[in-house]
């Protein structure tokens, strides 16, 4: 109990970068738009400049897969358009900050090396916080999590032409990979490995199918889980994977089974379906996947105030608010936000309510009149 | 200004913490109360306030604002949802700038929840479980208009004054007719802590 | 993952991984209780809804139980009934929780004696044991060595069997019920004043009237969904005055709170109609032509001025002066009370001089005006009227009236000879098993443990019975000191009919069948009457059978129930007694034509004459001790104990203490009285008189209220003295532990809803803990 106590009176503000007399830098619409707009073109640049070296001046560059190619570019420009309005935004910005800085601080990397690695693992990679949600949820998820990094990881390079599996027979069995041009390993199409090589984007059709068709189930059938539900927003991203992951489990079926009856369409439906939802990334419910790490920056921030024991505590009933750098970081958000009731943030949510309730009692009625 | 909204009278409450055990029964937060109720006189008297989300007009939702994940939503009615599930980081800004002292949070989850005035009911012209279950009407759901019907005379206020700053809230806060033209006391500044004058 | 920093108090040397904060009450969700959370995400589809009502208190609320595809019971929704409009308080509101809760007994529990362990068993040999016992009892000692005491929250169709079964099955005088604890004061006067035993007025009447006045009645916890006629009746400007030690919630902001002394309550309402008199405020025209010993009355009035009872009451005078003009001049005045003026050695006084004041101002039997009292339990109206009081036969008819046995007899086709004669009452039937003279005993539906009062003659009496059955749902304290333990169905597994404080009959309805293995109460009284040869009386399958024969038992008499059935109340959602024909609409309303129900249809005034306590005040016992409920639990807490919620919101019990006594709030305080004491933690509070200590009483010992009372009876009613005994209070050095509650042998009580029971701290405010002291 003596601990918070204490430990308010080391609460210094640490954060002289930011003093509350300077006015936020200008965030009018205006000025966002242009930022996120070059940004985003500037991205976009990259991406095709890295497509073109990567895929050896396109030489390994694949065209029919061109349309994939434009959706990732497009993709791109989205992703940096949205993430630079979004970290405009002082709520972002300041902890994004925050987070950066306590990541950078030499004193911090010195005194615990593995809290970040260990944080990304726990946090990004195996998403302990969804288990304490629900476990058939997590399960869900990281289905399609791991699902989704495998397409992505072999889908991307290939688009972009940065992998190429050239035969020196013309049609296998030795089949060799390649990255940039450069050789990586060399394998026979009917090993294991081989097998594997060849069906990753089938393994994760599979791993992804049961754990979105859970989530339409769950949002069909949940109450809590349909409550204000939307179809763009909620449903549209699982029937999205859902049919990204049929259709290509049919194309290979229909080149295995029915001598590539049908192949033509299903190939245009699943690139339509890809394209889609490479584009609706940055704008509907999977722009989480591009915010969720900066979850790790606010985890680490904080974690670097307890680690200097600068426990918050409330000024009315002494108990702990949260960590001193970070109720002073909400303070200047707020003020950013010209939210002047900024100083109501060193009293905890029940001295609030009970000072507003004793405030009513005093100043405006205390029972019927 | 007011359509159909909760109307909270602490007067009226008698503490019973119906609303509490209520809010779990809701549907999209089943087994999770997010309604706040404090005993505001400890140790003089038996004097309670429930409070739910206040539903922030002016500022729109302080807490959406200091939201460094965009995850809390206001929909077109003005009802201030719970963060998105998705997006949520758990940061707990929003608890903590929340003038109310509204929104709870699941540190093991990660994620923050508070009152979304029982969406998944007022969207089918269901009252809120706390506002249905109240025995006292000490939380009233409907418009001005059904509310004076049934108490003659009551006015209510929906603006909160907390030091120099007003909020002006979808929630509205029952008061004696002579008061209606003021806002309502927010609890800043603080003048006492626990019996102590901390005005310098 | 810790989230309390004060946990961590190696927190220099070790911060988690996730390194969150966060203040507290915002950061648990601990007041779910945890059952059935694990299940608790509802379906889009495949719900229904059974209409029923609330299982707890007097006021009946009606209720919808959520019902899953699966036909159990998983939720609760409000329900627009006329009694409650949707309303419920948090006991409604979990009430469904019992209903599946894991603690439920399953199988008959039995053993030969008490030392040994309790085992699982077959109903066969459960049966088989109790009978067998029941018969050598009964062939040794008599048939009066054998007991069975009753309940209030019983269905009125199953107090019916405890009566009959008791009297034909049993052959035995010795028969009573709980409802001995809760009104019967109330209804000893209803009798002596009015020859009927119910409210006046139905609740909707409060909305009605200009000044109610309520006595001993903490409404805002006991009835929270009757708050709301208090309310709407201040809405449109009616006076409210609170007659109560404490400052309740209704107190609070109440016009007058008369906060006088415990055990005073009949020289306050005597002098009350002295000023009435005195200021000439009296309905002398309602007087001569309705009531009789108004001449009596008055002189005995005239003892009583102000200045005495103000004396005697600890309060100012001119309040006195205040309450008895507000509620005589008010054109129409209403009394409500409840256990706090019923719950004395002079309980029956008390309710007297209360309709004393109502008859003298006239007001009695009109729209907003009129005099009730509240029962606590749920059936506590019903449980009265059908026979199992020691000394009522059904349809309110006494078994000291040749002609009302005549009448049974017939009806129970017995010779009028087999017929017992008046039996003892519950805390004399327990001194009786103390001395021997009863022997063995069935309760159904109670917990004396917790209920009774002076719980050390109550050990002791149940301990020297040879043999002792208990039914229950759960294993309540008294059951877990049983030989056989008869597992049976809670409300929400049987249908059948219950009366509220307004005597307005309600039906309750089956919305899931019982667990394997539970039996309903009907289907156990009805298999012992057979093994005890009695089969023929009680072939009863099911509860409309019971209830058919109840009516046509109740026929003629003043409790008439025979227009009510099933398929009426259904239609109409509650039809208040008296209700002769079946197209009769019920009568809500009494005494509107000024006639009651004695022969010469007047109110018999009764003088009234207040003594003090039984317990004497001294030098070492200074101050008064009184009991009471808190909102969130209900009686002996057998039930409400064992729901998440509602021990999230009070987890134990508390002494309420003024600050003048020097203590802290939460530092241990001894309350001891000439029975024993205990150590609560203080819950400091100027809403108590100065004089004045109370005790919750819903836990069992260590921390139960009544290890402490006295077991006083008064002398009409046999109520015990529950609401006041002298006490002292001083430091003690620890808190004593609430125990959990008991469970079948090889169970824990469900261990999420017993997270809290161990919180050494009072609660907030006597309503309990504020949300934000839970995590």
């Amino acid at each position: 109990m003596t601990e918070p106590s204490e430990a308010s009176a080391v609460a210094e503000p640490p954060d002289p970068g930011d003093p509350p007399a300077t006015p936020p830098p200008p965030t009018g619409p205006r000025s966002v738009t242009t930022r996120a707009t070059l940004a985003g073109v500037a991205v976009s640049a990259l991406l095709i400049v890295a497509i073109v070296l990567g895929s050896r001046m396109l030489r390994n560059f694949d065209s029919a897969l061109l349309p994939y190619a434009v959706a990732t570019v497009f993709l791109a420009f989205g992703v940096a358009y949205r993430y630079t309005v979004w970290i405009s935004a002082p709520g972002a910005r300041r902890l994004f900050k925050q987070g950066w800085r306590s990541l950078f601080s030499m004193e911090n990397f010195r005194r615990a090396p593995t809290a970040l690695p260990r944080m990304i693992a726990t946090y990004l990679g195996f998403q302990k916080f969804l288990g304490a949600r629900s476990h058939a949820r997590w399960a869900a998820h990281q289905l399609i999590f791991w699902g989704c990094i495998l397409a992505a990881l072999i889908t991307f390079p290939l688009t972009w032409g940065w992998f190429t599996f050239t035969s020196g027979t013309g049609s296998g069995p030795g089949y060799e990979m390649r990255i940039w041009g450069f050789k990586i390993l060399g394998f026979d199409s009917l090993n294991l490995l081989g097998w594997l090589m060849f069906h990753g984007l089938d393994i994760a059709a599979v791993l992804v199918i049961p754990g979105a068709s859970y989530f339409l189930w769950r949002r069909m059938k949940d109450r809590g889980a349909a409550t204000g539900q939307r179809f763009a927003y909620d449903l549209v991203p699982l029937i999205a994977l859902i049919v990204i992951s049929v259709t290509g489990l049919l194309l290979t079926f229909s080149s295995v089974f029915l001598h590539g009856g049908g192949y033509q369409f299903l190939a245009i439906l699943h690139m339509v379906s890809v394209v889609f939802t490479l584009i609706y990334i940055p704008f509907g419910k999977f722009f989480h996947i591009v915010q969720r790490p900066a979850a790790v920056g606010m985890q680490l921030f904080k974690y670097t105030g307890r680690k200097d024991d600068e426990v918050f505590a409330c000024r009315r009933c002494e108990e702990p608010i949260d960590t001193g750098p970070y109720v002073e970081n909400l303070r200047g958000t707020m003020r950013d936000l010209r939210l002047d009731f900024d100083s109501w943030a060193e009293y905890c949510p029940r001295c609030k309510r009970v000072l507003r309730g004793s405030a009513y009692l005093s100043h405006v009625k205390k029972g019927f009149k | 200004m007011m359509g159909r909204t909760i109307f909270i009278d602490p007067g009226r409450c008698i503490g019973c913490q119906a609303c509490v055990s209520a809010c779990r029964e809701c549907d999209s937060h089943r087994g999770k109360s997010m309604i706040h109720l404090d005993y505001t006189d400890e140790g003089r008297s038996v004097a309670s306030l429930p409070t739910v989300c206040m539903h922030c007009e002016d500022p729109v939702a302080p807490c959406a604002e200091v939201c460094p994940a965009d995850a809390i939503l206001v929909t077109a009615d003005g009802v201030v949802q719970q963060a998105d599930t998705t997006r949520c980081i758990g940061c707990s800004n929003c608890v903590n700038a929340c003038p109310f002292g509204v929104p709870k949070i699941d540190l093991q989850a990660k994620l923050q929840m508070k009152c979304n005035l029982c969406y998944d009911r007022t969207a089918y012209g269901l009252a809120p479980m706390c506002a249905t279950v109240c025995p006292t009407g000490a939380l009233f759901y409907g418009t001005v208009e059904e509310l004076q019907a049934e108490r003659p005379g009551v006015q209510v206020a929906d603006t909160f004054v907390f030091g120099e700053t007003e909020v002006r809230t979808g929630v509205a806060m029952v008061v004696p007719a002579e008061r209606v033209q003021w806002p309502v006391p927010g609890g800043l500044p603080v003048v006492e802590i626990n019996g102590k004058d901390v005005r310098r | 993952m810790t989230a309390d920093p004060r946990a961590a108090a190696d927190r220099r040397t070790f911060i988690p991984l996730d390194p969150s904060l966060a203040p507290p009450g915002t950061r648990a969700f601990r007041d779910a209780g945890g059952i059935p959370a694990d299940q608790w995400h509802a379906d889009q589809n495949g719900e229904t809804l059974v209409p029923t009502h609330c299982c707890f208190c007097g006021v009946q609320c009606g209720m919808y139980l959520r019902v899953d595809r699966g036909g159990k019971v998983f939720g609760v929704e409000p329900r627009n009934h006329d009694i409650n409009r949707m309303r419920l308080c948090p006991k409604g509101i979990n009430a469904y929780q019992q209903v599946n809760h894991p603690d439920r007994l399953t199988a008959p529990l039995m053993r030969r004696s008490r030392d040994e362990e309790f085992r699982e068993v077959s109903w066969e040999e459960a049966l088989d044991f109790t009978v067998s016992e029941v018969k050598r009892i009964q062939q040794t000692y008599g048939n009066d060595a054998f007991g069975l005491l009753g309940g209030a929250s019983l269905f009125s169709e199953k107090t019916y069997l405890v009566g009959k079964f008791a009297r034909v099955a049993l052959k035995s005088r010795h028969v009573d019920y709980n409802g001995r604890l809760c009104m019967v004061s109330a209804a000893g006067a209803n009798k002596l004043a009015f020859g009927i035993d119910r409210a006046g007025n139905p609740f909707s009447d409060i909305l009605l009237t200009d000044c109610l006045l309520i006595a001993g009645s903490n409404v805002g916890e006991c009835f929270p969904v009757m708050t709301q006629y208090v309310w709407g009746a201040r809405d449109r400007g009616a006076t409210l005055i609170v007659v109560d030690p404490r400052e309740t919630a209704i107190a609070r902001t109440a016009d007058i709170h008369v906060a006088l002394k415990p055990g005073t309550d009949s020289a306050f309402f005597t002098s009350v109609l002295n000023v009435v008199i005195e200021e000439g405020l009296t309905d002398e025209t309602f007087l001569a032509d309705h009531a009789t010993g108004w001449e009596e009355l008055k002189a005995k009035a005239a003892e009583y001025p102000p200045s005495r009872a103000a004396a005697i009451c600890g309060i100012p005078a001119e309040q006195i002066v205040q309450v008895a003009r507000a509620f005589a001049r008010a054109p129409k005045a209403m009394a409500w009370h409840a256990r706090g003026i019923e719950h004395h050695s002079q309980g029956v006084e008390n309710c007297l001089s209360v309709i004393n004041l109502c008859t003298a101002t006239g007001h009695i039997g009109k729209p907003g005006a009129g005099y009730g009292t509240i029962t606590g339990q749920g059936n506590g109206q019903g449980g009265r009227e059908h026979g199992q009081k020691s000394d009522l036969l059904p349809g309110g008819r006494s078994i000291m009236n040749e002609e009302h046995r005549r009448q049974i007899c017939e009806i129970w086709g017995i010779e009028e000879s087999e017929l017992p004669p008046a039996g003892t009452s519950m805390m004399e039937m327990v001194w009786q098993m103390q001395r021997r003279e009863i022997r063995g005993l069935i309760g159904i539906c109670n917990n004396p443990f917790v209920s009774l009062p002076n719980y050390r003659v109550v050990k002791e009496g149940y301990d020297t019975t040879e043999f002792h059955a208990q039914f229950d749902f759960f294993l309540s304290e008294t059951a877990a000191n049983a030989h056989v333990v008869f597992p049976v169905t809670t409300w929400a597994e049987d249908e059948g009919v219950m009366a509220n404080a307004e005597a307005r009959v309600v039906k309750h309805n089956k919305a899931q069948d019982p667990p394997p293995g539970v039996r309903t109460d009907t289907w156990v009284i009805c298999e012992l009457a057979r093994r005890l040869g009695a089969g023929d009386k009680f072939d009863f399958p099911d509860s409309r059978s019971v209830f058919d024969e109840l009516r046509v038992a109740s026929a003629g008499t003043v409790n008439d129930y025979y227009g009510i059935t099933y398929e009426r109340l259904e239609e109409t959602g509650g039809i208040a007694w008296p209700c002769p024909t079946t197209d009769h609409p019920g009568t809500p309303r009494l005494f509107e034509d000024g006639k009651t129900y004695h022969p010469d249809g007047r109110i018999h005034l009764q003088v009234v004459e207040w003594h003090p306590p039984m317990d004497p005040y001294d030098d070492e016992h200074p101050m008064s001790l009184t009991t009471g409920r808190t909102v969130a639990h209900f009686l002996s807490g057998n039930q409400t104990r064992r729901l998440g919620a509602l021990v999230e919101q009070t987890p134990r019990p508390w002494a309420e203490i003024h600050p003048s006594h020097g203590f802290r709030n939460g530092e241990p305080v001894r309350v001891v009285t000439r029975r024993g004491s205990e150590v609560f933690p203080a819950l400091v509070t100027e809403a108590i008189r100065p004089d004045t200590v109370f005790v919750p009483y819903h836990w069992p010992v260590p921390t139960a209220a009544n290890a402490l009372t006295i077991d006083a009876l008064d002398p009409r009613s046999k109520i015990p003295e529950y609401k006041v005994c002298a006490c002292r209070i001083e430091h003690a050095e620890r808190i004593d532990e609430v125990p959990a509650p008991p469970v079948a042998p090889g169970h824990v009580a469900y261990p999420e809803t017993q997270v809290s029971r161990t919180d050494p701290l009072p609660p907030t405010a006597p309503q309990g803990r504020g949300t934000s002291e839970r995590s």
